[in-house]
């Protein structure tokens, strides 16, 4: 016999050494698909903390504002961002991230929006109107939807259906009132 | 790569078992050779495939489209085998039972069979290996030395050695008398 021969029985010997343990194959992708659906799905460590740092759970919300205050202590003084101006009773503020128009509507402007500007793009939407002192009544205008409860308001009223806010200006509520 | 097939694979990278459970229905006989080529027991390559078809779904995102699937899979189920190996000597169980007769065999009068069947079962695993994948599997030699991670020229060297090995074992039952290897 030559070794063509032998390669060809060996060829031979093997497959029938392969088909005689094939019967135990049966079924193999039943309990392949079985133990895999049981499995818990493996994530990588990325893709832990991206879904992690996009949940908005309040321990992360805990967990951010603790990291703040401790670094601001850590600073000696509490800092704020330098985009929100300094109070005042014009000033009209909005947190809306990702908004893309802001404007504020009230009896002083005839209910006619006035756009607020976030120029530093971080969310907080300010505009400041000066107004003389007395009552005026507002709302957000946020996307176009309407935002009646601002929470820096002094009261609430809700009109046709909807809420508007109150705010006075130069501290005297009731000489102000209309 | 068949469409059907990248079908397939796309599929179960989307999660779809039943999609994954095609791949193996198509490569379970061949995943189930390359185990049984190292582990010489067909209990323990049954469980080898079914390991190495959970781990090559578990790590499919990592498999290169460009690549042939076939010797990336079998590089799985090699590794697999290795390993469970490993883990067997470790634990120091008792010899392997030979990989089952074939009792009618030798009732038909194939000695000569029989005669490479046992000389390739008492080849040491690490010139079984590459057999297998040459003779069974009829895979190139670049894709043996990748499938068990070898260089091309080890993966030459070991298949002329246990071409060797095979036949001084038939020379010396006298299932050969001339043979040029």
């Amino acid at each position: 016999m030559r070794w063509d021969e032998v390669d060809e029985l060996l060829r031979a010997a093997l497959s029938q050494e392969v088909e005689e343990g094939a019967k135990r194959l049966l079924g193999l992708e039943e309990r392949v698909i079985q133990a895999l659906a049981q499995r818990p799905v493996r994530r990588g460590l990325g893709c832990r903390i991206r879904e992690f740092l996009s949940r908005p759970t309040p321990r992360w919300a805990l967990a951010g504002a603790l990291a703040a205050l401790l670094l601001g202590f850590a600073l000696g003084r509490l800092t704020v961002p330098s985009s929100i101006p300094q109070w005042s009773p014009n000033l009209f503020v909005v947190a809306a991230p990702g908004a893309r128009a802001v404007a504020v509507v009230g009896d002083f402007s005839a209910w006619q929006p006035l756009p607020l500007s976030d120029p530093d793009g971080d969310g907080i939407w300010t505009a400041s109107i000066p107004l003389p002192p007395g009552r005026y009544e507002y709302a957000f205008l946020v996307d176009g939807k309407w935002v009646g409860q601002d929470p820096l308001a002094e009261e609430y009223l809700r009109t046709f259906g909807e809420y508007v806010s109150v705010r006075y200006i130069g501290g005297d509520r009731a000489g102000s009132s209309s | 790569m068949p469409a059907e097939e990248l079908e397939l694979i796309q599929r179960s990278l989307n999660g779809d078992l039943e999609a994954w459970g095609e791949i193996v229905s198509r490569y379970k006989q061949a995943v189930f050779a390359v185990a049984l080529s190292i582990l010489r027991n067909y209990a323990d390559a049954e469980d080898a495939a079914q390991d190495a078809f959970i781990r090559a779904y578990e790590n499919l995102s990592k498999y290169d489209l460009s690549r042939r699937f076939s010797t990336w899979m079998f590089t799985v189920a090699a590794n697999v085998a290795k390993n469970a190996l490993r883990k067997r000597r470790r634990q120091r169980d008792p010899p392997l039972p030979e990989v089952e007769e074939d009792p009618a065999e030798e009732a038909h009068g194939d000695l000569r069979l029989a005669a490479v069947r046992q000389a390739v079962a008492e080849l040491p695993e690490v010139y079984r290996a590459p057999v297998v994948l040459r003779y069974w599997h009829g895979l190139p030699l670049e894709e043996i030395g990748q499938v068990l991670g070898l260089p091309v020229g080890t993966v030459k060297t070991r298949l002329h050695r246990a071409r060797a090995l095979i036949r001084t074992k038939l020379l010396e039952q006298g299932v050969i008398h001339d043979a040029v290897g």
